[in-house]
């Protein structure tokens, strides 16, 4: 019943523009949350959320931080730390968290990929 | 005279921070330890204010790596550390605890693999968002006021003439962004170092730059080409 849900947090509105068109054209059929930073982003209703999508480099709380807390408000949920900027050390620490990487930048056939893993 | 809208400068900085994320990771390889870039601030502004960001104090020395680029976007590329901060940088990537004099050795051939990673990866973006295609000169390392670093007439003289064609320095705008370099040390503790990249391009390339952001920001959202 609830509309499949995915919250996309990045401090670039030109970024949270290339995510929100890709979604409008190639998967419509699927909502849209969008926060600005990781303060918003945990102060939003976010029932029905299927997945998150996270900046790494955000002004106050950086993804990583961000995505500890959604995955305690949202345990169900999968998270995705969306970075240009991917080194071993910040692998392995969203790797033993259970965090997907999605690399920068965003593209129709990266989204198409983590939508089937999730479904 | 050039402007950029809020979300063309939104845009701008996105795009250095998708290059910069590439130049991060080599920088991480080269010093086997995890480096992080980012970019607290964008700012276009005239010449004579740029060079008050660099250093309040017109006298101060600062270092520079420098770049210059041709094709289709022509201009020049600077890092710029302020103080003591180039030393501090590199101390921080060798990680290792040297005798000052062996450090000052080794700062300027540091800071020049630092310097292109760093602006290669800055001048990459642009060629990845848009169509554009260019070449890059061999970086140089440079030392001088701020007013020195940016003035036009420090470069050689082909450039001189590709920066300043028919125009007086006051009306030039200069790209400045602030830069982080972040980096864990021995158990744990962060070092954080303050840079500049300057990018000055010439005026063709402005407009050309200024087209592009636009025609970018039209596929996403048609109502921005009649803005602004």
């Amino acid at each position: 019943m609830d509309q499949k849900t995915v919250l996309v947090v990045d401090d670039s509105s030109l970024a949270r523009m290339m995510v929100r068109k890709i979604f409008s054209t190639r998967f419509p059929d699927w909502r849209l949350l969008e926060a600005k930073n990781g303060e918003e982003a945990l102060a939003m209703d976010g029932s029905g959320l299927q997945i998150a999508m996270v900046d790494f480099n955000m002004p106050g709380m950086n993804g990583i931080e961000l995505a500890e807390k959604l995955m305690i408000q949202h345990p169900d949920m999968a998270v995705y730390l969306v970075t240009a900027n991917i080194q071993e050390r910040m692998q392995q620490k969203a790797d033993s968290m259970g965090i997907g990487f999605i690399k920068k930048p965003v593209t129709e056939e990266k989204i198409s990929d983590i939508l089937r893993d999730d479904s | 005279m050039f402007y950029l809208n809020e979300l063309e400068e939104d845009a701008l900085k996105e795009f250095f921070n998708m290059g910069l994320g590439m130049a991060a990771a080599s920088l991480s390889q080269m010093v086997n330890n995890e480096v992080l870039l980012s970019l607290p601030q964008l700012r276009v502004v005239p010449y004579e204010e740029a060079s008050l960001m660099l250093a309040p104090n017109r006298d101060e020395k600062l270092v520079a790596i420098r770049q210059i680029f041709k094709g289709e976007l022509s201009g020049t590329a600077l890092l710029i550390f302020p103080g003591a901060e180039s030393l501090e940088l590199v101390r921080t990537l060798l990680n290792e605890q040297m005798p000052l004099e062996v450090l000052m050795e080794l700062e300027q051939e540091t800071l020049l693999d630092v310097g292109n990673v760093v602006l290669n990866a800055f001048l990459e973006s642009f060629t990845q968002m848009m169509s554009c295609q260019f070449e890059f000169e061999a970086a140089e390392y440079v030392k001088g006021s701020s007013r020195f670093l940016l003035a036009i007439s420090s470069h050689l003289a082909a450039q001189q003439r590709a920066l300043s064609a028919n125009r007086s320095e006051e009306d030039e705008r200069a790209f400045v962004l602030m830069m982080d370099f972040k980096t864990n040390g021995d158990g744990g503790a962060q070092h954080t170092l303050n840079g500049f990249v300057v990018l000055l391009f010439t005026r063709p390339s402005m407009e050309i730059l200024k087209k592009e952001l636009k025609v970018i920001l039209g596929s996403f959202h048609p109502s921005e080409q009649v803005l602004s």
